[in-house]
C-alpha cells in the first residue's frame, strides 16, 4: 500500500513539494491513509484547537466546535451551522461595473456587465477571498457543498462521528 | 409486421438491460468469476486488448491525410461487446467512446439485423448526433467481430473531420440553425462490405465536401484500424476459446463499474455539491445568420452532482435553458460523452477504463433544454460551446471533493472553452478548400490546487491536446504566420493562476477570396471559471484584422512589424504600426472574404485560478511577467506584487514592499465589501423591478418555465411570491 510521511502531504498541501515527486504521487495508487494526514497537516496551520472535520475550501473548514459543527475560516471567524450556506455569512464585493472589473482584468476582454457580475466572498476578520461567483447579476448565491458528513465518517472511514443530537 | 423473434441480438441487448435492472450489475455479472480463479491471466488479456486499440490508432494515424488526426491525434478507436458496449479503448478523444456505443445499440434496436443486415466485412458509419456522435465532423466507423457465425463484438473508431461540408467551411458549422445546413450526414448507414468502402459513398463524399481527401482517407484509415482490431480480437478467441471470451469481456465491464464505484469513494466526499457556468453569445445582426438564430444568447447552466453512499455519481442539469435555433444544441450522446471523458481523465486514471465507468453515473437532461432537445431537427454542430463550459463546472464539482478528501494535487480548476477557427474559399494552390484549424487543442487549463495551470497545452475532449506543428497547418491554408504568442493575463488569477492561452496572428497569403469563421466565442460572460477564490478566466479575445494591411510595404522598407495585437485595450500594436482598415469584432468572426496581404488574428482561452490572489508566490509571478504570461500593472494591481528591475533589468519581487501592499489591499477589501445579508436586501429590489439586460430576463423566464425546481429554488432564495414572474415576454 502507498504511504507518505505527514511532511510530504504537507509540502504537496502547500504547493512546495518538488514536482518530480509530485508528479510520482499523482501516477501512482492513492494512499489509503490520507485523509487523517492530511487532517492532521491542516490542524498544524490553525491557532484554534476545535478539531477539524473536513476541508470544504483552500482556507475552509468544518469543525466541531463548542456551539457545534460550523464553517470556520482558517483565521478562527465562524460563518456558523455548517448546513448552511457560510455564503450567506460572509462580505460581499460585487464588480457590475466595467472600472472594477478592469480592476482584475486590466489587459483583457471582459464580459459585459449588465450580462455578468463578479461576487467575492470574503472572511469579515481576515479578509481572505473564499470564493468567486461569476453570475448573471439577480441569480441566486449558491451554496456549493453540502457534505453528507455523518455519512462520510461512518460509511466511509469507519469512523462515526459522536451523536450530537 | 417486424418479426422481433429474427433480430436476436435486439434480444441479447434487452436481456443485458434486464439483467442490469434486476441484479444492478452489468449484465448480471455478480460474481468476477474469471478475475477470481486467475487475475493474472485476466489482466493480461485486458492490457492485450488495450494494446490492440492503441497500435491500431497509431496505425490509422499514419494513413490519414488529415492534419487533425495525424498532427493533433484527433481519433480514438475502441472495441465493444455485441450489444455496444466499450471493454476497451485506446488513447485519443475518448469522448467518443461511449458516444459510438449508442450509435451501435441504435442499430440493434432499429432492426439492423434484418435489414440492412450484419455480416462479416460489413462497415457501418455515422455522423448523426441524435443517433450518436458529438456533431458532425465526428464521423464513426464500426465493423461487427464474427467467430464463425456468432457475432461476439464490434471494432470501432472515430475521427474529428476538418471539413463537413456544411453551409460555412470547416465543421463547427456556426451559422446552422437547423440540421439541414450542418453538412453531410452519414445515419447509420452501411457504407461497406467484404472490407471494402463502397464507391457510391466515396462519390458521395467526394461531391459534398470541400476537403473529401480529409474524410475520405480518414475513412481508410478507420477502417483499417477496425479490421486491424478486428482480426486481434478473433485470434485472441482463438486463443482462449469464445465462451471464455464472451464472460471476459462482460467481467471487464462490470469490473470496470465497481471499479468507478470504488474510486468515487476513494476520492472524494459524499454529499451534494453545486455549481454554474453561463455561455453569451453575440449574433444580433451578424452577417450569415437567418431571423430564427439573429437574437443574442445567453445561457445559465446550472448543475448539481450528487456523491451517493454507494460511490455513485449523479449528474443534474435541471434549470438549464432549452435548445434553440442555433447551432450550440446538444444531444444525450454528447452529454454523456463529455460524462466519459471526464470519468476516464480525472478519476479512472489507472486500471481499467470502460463504459462500465459510465454505468456507475447517472446523468439527468432535462427534455426540451440544450442538453436533450425535444427536436431532432435542432442543430449541434458547435455543441461544445456549452458542453466545455459545463463539463468544466463537473470537474470543478469533482475537485472540491477531491480537496475535501486531500487528494490536492488531483484537484482542478477545469478544461476551458476554446474558441475555433475555420476556413475556406480559394487555397494558395488555387483551388477550392475548406478546413478547420485545430491549433484550438492547446488552449490554457485551469488552475491545479498545487500549482498553476498547463500553459498551451490542454483541452477537455483530448487528454493529448497538441496545437500541431505550425508548418503543416500552413501548408494546407493559404495564410503563413506572422506571429503566435502568449497571451497575458490570460488565465484566471489566483494564488495559482490559469493556465495561460496564446494567439495566433497571419498575413493571408496567394488567395483572393479567404473565408474565415470562428465559433464557440462566449464574450459577454464569463464561462471559465475560478474555484476557492481564483478568478475566472477573462471572455475571449476579440478579433482583430487589418485589410489591405502596408506590412509588405513595411517589410520592403525594414521596418519593425507587429506580431500581435498587444495589451494596451484601448489601442492595439496593430492599430500603431500598420496602415489598412482596422477591424474589430466581437464574438464569432463572419464577414466578407479576405485578400493576400490581409492580417488576422485569433485567440484562444485560459483557464480559471484556484485560491486567494493575495497569497500567489511573488517571486513565480517575477518569472511570469519576465516570460509574458502576466502584464506588470496585473502583478501590481491584482496580486499586489512589488517588482523592481534587477541590476540586468528584469523583474524582481521586493518581497517586503509586496507584503505591505498586500496588507493595505486587504483592508481595502474590508473597508468596500458589504454583509451579504445587506447585498441581498438591495438586489431583491432590482429582481423584484425584473431590472435586467433583456437577455438576461430572457434567460430567467426560460430557465423558470422549464424547471420547477430552478422557480421554486429562485424565489425562496429572494423572498418572492410563488407567483412571482420576471417581466418581459420571450
Amino acid at each position: 500500500m502507498t504511504g507518505y510521511s505527514k511532511e510530504v502531504i504537507n509540502d504537496l498541501v502547500n504547493g512546495t513539494l518538488p514536482w518530480a515527486q509530485t508528479r510520482r504521487i499523482m501516477s501512482a495508487y492513492k494512499d489509503d491513509d490520507r485523509f487523517f494526514k492530511y487532517l492532521a497537516v491542516l490542524q498544524d496551520r490553525v491557532s484554534w484547537s476545535d478539531p477539524i472535520l473536513l476541508p470544504v475550501g483552500d482556507r475552509l473548514f468544518i469543525c466541531d466546535s463548542a456551539e457545534g459543527r460550523v464553517t470556520r475560516c482558517e483565521c478562527g471567524h465562524s460563518f456558523g451551522d455548517y448546513r448552511r450556506n457560510w455564503k450567506l455569512n460572509a462580505v460581499i464585493n460585487v464588480r457590475d461595473t466595467e472600472e472594477s472589473l478592469r480592476e482584475i482584468y486590466p489587459n483583457s476582454d471582459i464580459p459585459d456587465p449588465r450580462w455578468m457580475e463578479i461576487r467575492e466572498f470574503f472572511c469579515p476578520e481576515c479578509a481572505h477571498l473564499h470564493e468567486v461567483e461569476a453570475a448573471a447579476p439577480g441569480y441566486p448565491i449558491v451554496h456549493d457543498f453540502e457534505p453528507d458528513l455523518e455519512g462520510f465518517y461512518r460509511d466511509w472511514l469507519g469512523k462515526p462521528l459522536k451523536d450530537l443530537s | 409486421m417486424l418479426d422481433k423473434t429474427a433480430n436476436p441480438l435486439q434480444r441479447r441487448l434487452l436481456e443485458s438491460e434486464r439483467l442490469m435492472e434486476e441484479t444492478g450489475c452489468y449484465d448480471g455479472i455478480t460474481e468476477l468469476r474469471l478475475r477470481r480463479q486467475d487475475p493474472l491471466k485476466f489482466e493480461t488479456l485486458h492490457t492485450k486488448l488495450r494494446a490492440y486499440c492503441v497500435s491500431a490508432r497509431e496505425m490509422a494515424r499514419r494513413i490519414s491525410a488529415s492534419p487533425g488526426v495525424r498532427e493533433v491525434g484527433e481519433m480514438v478507436v475502441a472495441i465493444y461487446t455485441p450489444e455496444g458496449d466499450a471493454i476497451a479503448l485506446s488513447n485519443g478523444i475518448m469522448v467518443h467512446v461511449h458516444t459510438m456505443s449508442r450509435f451501435i445499440k441504435w442499430m440493434i434496436r432499429n432492426g439492423y439485423e434484418q435489414n440492412p443486415c450484419i455480416r462479416d466485412g460489413d462497415i457501418f458509419a455515422n455522423n448523426d448526433a441524435f443517433i450518436g456522435t458529438v456533431q458532425v465532423p465526428d464521423v464513426m466507423d464500426v465493423v461487427p467481430i464474427f467467430h464463425e457465425d456468432t457475432l461476439v463484438g464490434w471494432a470501432g473508431a472515430v475521427c474529428h473531420e476538418l471539413e463537413a461540408g456544411g453551409i460555412t467551411p470547416g465543421g463547427d458549422v456556426c451559422l446552422a440553425q437547423e440540421r439541414f445546413t450542418e453538412g453531410l450526414f452519414v445515419c447509420a448507414e452501411k457504407i461497406g462490405e467484404n472490407d471494402e468502402i463502397r464507391r457510391d459513398y466515396v462519390i458521395r463524399c467526394e461531391r459534398n465536401l470541400r476537403m473529401p481527401i480529409y474524410w475520405v482517407l480518414d475513412e481508410k484509415a478507420k477502417v483499417a484500424a477496425c479490421i486491424d482490431m478486428r482480426e486481434s480480437v478473433k485470434q485472441l478467441i482463438n486463443e482462449v476459446g469464445l465462451e471464455y471470451w464472451q464472460r471476459l469481456s462482460k467481467e471487464f465491464i462490470e469490473e470496470g463499474r465497481r471499479a468507478q464505484l470504488a474510486r468515487t469513494r476513494q476520492l472524494t466526499v459524499p454529499g451534494i455539491y453545486r455549481g454554474h457556468t453561463f455561455y453569451g453569445h453575440v449574433t444580433e445582426g451578424k452577417p450569415g445568420f437567418q431571423p430564427l438564430a439573429d437574437p443574442n444568447w445567453l445561457y445559465n447552466i446550472p448543475i448539481e452532482m450528487e456523491i451517493t453512499s454507494e460511490g455513485k455519481i449523479r449528474l443534474d442539469f435541471d434549470g438549464t435553458q432549452p435548445w434553440g435555433y442555433h447551432s450550440m444544441n446538444c444531444t444525450p450522446a454528447g452529454m454523456d460523452g463529455g460524462m466519459f471523458v471526464t470519468l476516464t481523465q480525472h478519476m479512472n486514471f489507472e486500471g481499467l477504463v470502460n463504459d462500465g465507468a459510465w454505468m456507475a453515473t447517472e446523468i439527468n437532461i432535462p427534455h426540451g433544454t440544450w442538453t436533450n432537445p425535444d427536436n431532432e431537427m435542432a442543430a449541434t454542430a458547435t455543441s461544445w460551446a456549452l458542453l466545455l463550459p459545463a463539463y468544466g463546472v463537473f470537474q470543478r464539482l469533482l475537485s472540491r471533493g477531491f480537496i475535501a478528501r486531500g487528494f490536492v494535487e488531483e484537484a482542478f480548476v477545469g478544461q476551458v472553452n476554446s474558441p475555433m477557427i475555420e476556413m475556406g474559399g480559394i487555397s494558395q494552390y488555387g483551388t477550392g478548400f475548406g478546413m478547420a484549424h485545430f491549433e484550438c487543442a492547446a488552449a490554457g487549463s485551469g488552475a491545479l490546487a498545487i500549482k498553476d495551470g498547463l500553459d498551451t497545452a490542454y483541452v477537455g475532449w483530448n487528454p493529448e491536446s497538441d496545437m500541431g506543428n505550425i508548418e503543416i497547418w500552413e501548408q494546407n491554408m493559404p495564410m503563413v504566420y506572422i506571429g503566435r504568442s502568449i497571451v497575458p493575463n490570460s488565465g484566471g488569477a489566483g494564488k495559482y493562476r490559469g493556465g495561460c492561452a496564446f494567439i495566433s496572428t497571419w498575413l493571408i497569403n496567394k488567395t483572393d477570396h479567404l473565408r474565415l469563421v470562428t465559433s464557440e466565442h462566449s464574450s459577454r460572460v464569463f464561462d471559465n471559471g475560478g474555484l476557492c477564490g481564483g478568478y475566472p478566466a477573462p471572455t475571449c479575445e476579440k478579433h482583430h484584422a487589418v485589410r489591405n494591411s502596408d506590412i509588405h510595404e513595411r517589410a520592403e522598407r525594414r521596418e519593425s512589424l507587429a506580431h500581435a495585437p498587444g495589451t494596451d485595450p484601448l489601442v492595439s500594436d496593430f492599430e500603431r504600426i500598420y496602415k489598412g482598415e482596422q477591424v474589430f469584432e466581437e464574438g464569432p468572426y463572419i464577414t466578407r472574404p479576405h485578400k493576400a496581404g490581409d492580417i488576422f488574428s485569433h485567440a484562444y482561452n485560459g483557464g480559471g485560478g484556484f485560491g486567494d490572489v493575495l497569497e500567489r508566490d511573488p517571486v513565480k509571478t517575477a518569472w511570469d511577467v519576465e516570460n509574458g504570461f502576466l502584464t506588470r500593472q496585473a502583478a501590481e494591481k491584482v496580486f499586489g506584487i512589488i517588482l523592481r528591475e534587477d541590476a540586468e533589468g528584469y523583474p524582481q519581487a521586493d518581497i517586503e514592499a509586496t507584503a505591505v501592499r498586500r496588507e493595505q489591499m486587504r483592508k481595502e477589501r474590508l473597508k468596500k465589501a458589504i454583509p451579504v445579508s445587506e447585498w441581498i436586501a438591495r438586489e431583491r429590489r432590482r429582481v423584484k423591478a425584473s431590472d435586467f439586460a433583456p437577455e438576461v430576463a430572457k434567460m430567467y423566464r426560460s430557465a423558470m418555465k422549464l424547471s420547477l425546481r430552478f422557480s421554486k429554488d429562485f424565489k425562496e432564495f429572494w423572498g418572492l411570491a410563488s407567483d412571482f414572474a420576471i417581466a418581459g415576454e420571450n
